[in-house]
């Protein structure tokens, strides 16, 4: 039976980004979750890592943030921890999605986009960790065909 | 990420290949304004084959449409598959980039 739950440390540098994108894809496929699916966990937790490492720390040491994934009940849930100021992402304000193309800013963007692929997040802090709590509503996955005999 | 530069009747096309994250992003900024650099006034680009996009590619994006404007060129984007399209919609930037279905019909647009 495919594990439910998976763990692993990234640093803080962008190049971890796809390390993070194959571990969303073995423990995707591994549970049987569609390309979809896969795509929008792994934007979201692009969107908050990124974040994180870029406005995350005030000072120039590596530091790690500890992902967790665990598939419950046609759930994921996703706990992103790291050791960086205190910071809300709940709390960012929705760009406006109305404006025109001058108006536009990108600031906020990437939060938006974590928020929308998301059906729930929340966020504490906890022993001078920031923890981020994500959590996708999704179908049953389609049972991983068996191997025929002979 | 892999980025193919092609032109095609004065049109400068690049075709992104992978993935276009906070990573990938800067390569491809410095690409698509050397080309605005260099003068050119029409573009397309062709996401057949990008699999990911995260807003570091839609800034991008942005901020290369926004210049061209300036210079009074345009922008063309096509053949996205669903997932990306999904992400320029989440984001509200299919409401003012120009995004079409085939390369014919980017090309046709100019």
């Amino acid at each position: 039976m495919a594990k439910n739950k998976v763990s692993f440390k990234l640093k803080s540098k962008l190049s971890e980004l796809d390390i993070l994108c194959q571990h969303l894809e073995r423990f995707g496929q591994s549970i049987g979750l569609s390309p979809k699916c896969i795509f929008e966990a792994n934007l979201a937790l692009d969107e908050l890592f990124t974040n994180i490492i870029s406005y995350g720390f005030d000072d120039k040491k590596e530091h790690t943030i500890e992902i967790t994934i665990t598939h419950r009940n046609n759930k994921l849930i996703f706990n992103l921890e790291d050791d960086g100021i205190p910071f809300n992402p709940t709390q960012v304000d929705t760009p406006d999605l109305e404006c025109t193309i001058e108006e536009c800013k990108i600031g906020g963007l990437g939060i938006h986009l974590a928020k929308n692929l998301m059906d729930e997040v929340c966020y504490q802090r906890c022993k001078k960790k920031n923890i981020l709590t994500l959590k996708k509503n999704i179908k049953e996955p389609e049972p991983a065909k068996k191997r025929m005999k002979g | 990420m892999e980025i193919i530069e092609e032109n095609q009747s004065g049109i400068n096309i690049f075709k992104l290949n992978g993935r276009l994250d906070s990573n990938t992003s800067q390569g491809f900024e410095k690409k698509i304004f050397q080309a605005i650099g260099d003068g050119s006034k029409s573009m397309i680009i062709d996401f057949k084959d990008l699999e990911y996009i995260s807003s570091a590619g839609l800034r991008v994006i942005l901020k290369a449409t926004k210049a061209l404007k300036r210079e009074e060129g345009k922008m063309m984007l096509c053949d996205m598959q669903d997932y990306v399209k999904e992400v320029f919609e989440i984001a509200g930037f299919d409401s003012f980039l120009p995004i079409v279905g085939t390369m014919d019909d980017a090309i046709q647009s100019f």
